[in-house]
């Protein structure tokens, strides 16, 4: 018997995808907005359709730095104010930001990713998979070499791991060559990226890794 | 360059039905005995992801890209023509049990486990964690229980999802 020869192959699927939806956090200052910010330059020479939703304490300031940047339509930036925790907003009760990417979704029918920066948090945030479908955690060099042997939560789980800062190793006593091998090690070889956010140093490889995992080519 | 840096072997937006419908069941049997079914295993805690790069065991790139709305599941079929089948397999969830030696100990350790967000059912007197990574990450968070033998770690079990 053979009924299903009717059912198309999912090639085919036609129903509308919506953006992927890629989440960065990491500690206050390491550098996720500016992330951001180079990472906007790589998508818009791909022409890779961007949105941003911003979580901030109680201000929209990230989102204003993005919208004055220059690198990307600023209707296309929304803020989320977190309040008092910014791990709730992204962990327990993601539904703002769901409400605020299923809102861009609607808004851009052509939008393909959207990146959601949590408020500056500590070692031990992570997102839900309800709200995002792959995240990256960025920690910088200033911050210490011992980060990784500190095993946080945000570290280990994430599936991109960003060192930034790596211009300021020389100046803060950090051997970057042992810090990059220990956080290797402890998220089991799973991929860690070294950056420099202020100049861009890198940031192509944290744009392909994006591509890779969660974009479809059109 | 365009959008992905090396294209996936199969884009799968839509899953085709479930390994249980009766007309995937007979169908996929009938592959089976012809070696045509691929497995792509994933652990629970990806099936919330809607956007995912997985190669199958058979060593095929997929890219998965779904609606928000539409869940993956164990025996999602993700891929079918004449003679081939991808299906969904989820991998048997690792349980961590943890045995308090005291109620005492039973309270630190139910806060402990609360505060660390983690996912737990219980087992009697015991408590046991769903383990997403290696079973020392979960002890390296509660070394003051474990050192102090207020909490021993019971033999490791595996169970279905
Ligand atoms: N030297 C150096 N400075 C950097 C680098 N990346 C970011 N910065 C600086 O670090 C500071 C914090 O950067 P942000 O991008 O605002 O960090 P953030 O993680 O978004 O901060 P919050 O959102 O407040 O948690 C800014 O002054 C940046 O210019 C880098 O790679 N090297
Ligand atoms: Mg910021």
């Amino acid at each position: 018997m053979d009924t299903i020869d009717n059912i198309p192959a999912a090639e085919t699927g036609t129903k509308p995808l919506g953006a992927a939806r890629v989440g960065i956090g990491g500690p206050v200052g390491s550098g996720k907005t500016a992330l951001i910010e180079q990472l906007l330059v790589h998508l818009a020479k791909r022409s890779i359709s961007t949105a941003v939703i911003t979580n901030d304490l109680v201000t929209a300031e990230d989102a204003e730095r993005l919208r004055k940047g220059g690198a990307i339509d600023p209707a296309r930036v929304l803020a989320v104010e977190a309040g008092a925790c910014p791990h709730t907003v992204i962990r327990e009760d993601p539904t703002l930001n769901i409400i605020a990417a299923d809102q861009l979704d609607r808004l851009y029918r052509d939008l393909e990713l959207t990146i959601i920066e949590s408020g500056g948090d500590n070692l031990a945030s992570t997102f839900s998979l309800d709200l995002v479908d792959w995240w990256i955690f960025v920690i910088d060099v200033a911050g210490g070499d011992d980060i990784p042997r500190k095993r946080g939560p945000g570290v280990l789980q994430c599936d991109l791991l960003v060192v930034n800062k790596v211009d300021l190793a020389p100046h803060v006593g950090v051997d970057l060559g042992r810090m990059l091998e220990e956080a290797r090690s402890v998220r089991d070889g799973r991929p860690v990226v070294a950056t420099n956010c202020r100049s861009g140093e890198n940031v192509a490889a944290v744009a392909d890794a994006i591509a890779e995992a969660v974009l479809v080519a059109r | 360059m365009g959008a992905t840096s090396s294209s996936p072997d199969h884009t799968i937006t839509g899953i085709l039905g479930s390994r249980l419908d009766p007309q995937w069941h007979d169908r996929l049997h009938h592959m089976e005995h012809h070696g045509g079914i691929d497995l792509v295993r994933l652990d629970t805690r990806d099936l919330s992801r809607r956007r995912l790069r997985v190669t199958s065991e058979s060593g095929a790139d997929c890219m998965i890209a779904l609606a928000r709305d539409e869940p993956l599941f164990d025996g999602a079929v993700l891929f079918a023509d004449e003679a081939h089948a991808i299906v969904l397999k989820v991998n048997l969830e690792r349980w961590l049990r943890l045995r308090p030696t005291s109620a005492e100990d039973a309270l630190a350790l139910g806060y402990a486990a609360g505060n660390l967000h983690w996912r737990v059912r219980f087992r009697g007197k015991d408590l046991e964690v769903a383990m997403e990574g290696p079973e020392q990450g979960y002890l390296d968070r509660i070394p003051d229980l474990i050192e102090s033998g207020a909490v021993i770690v019971v033999a490791e079990e595996t169970s279905s999802a």
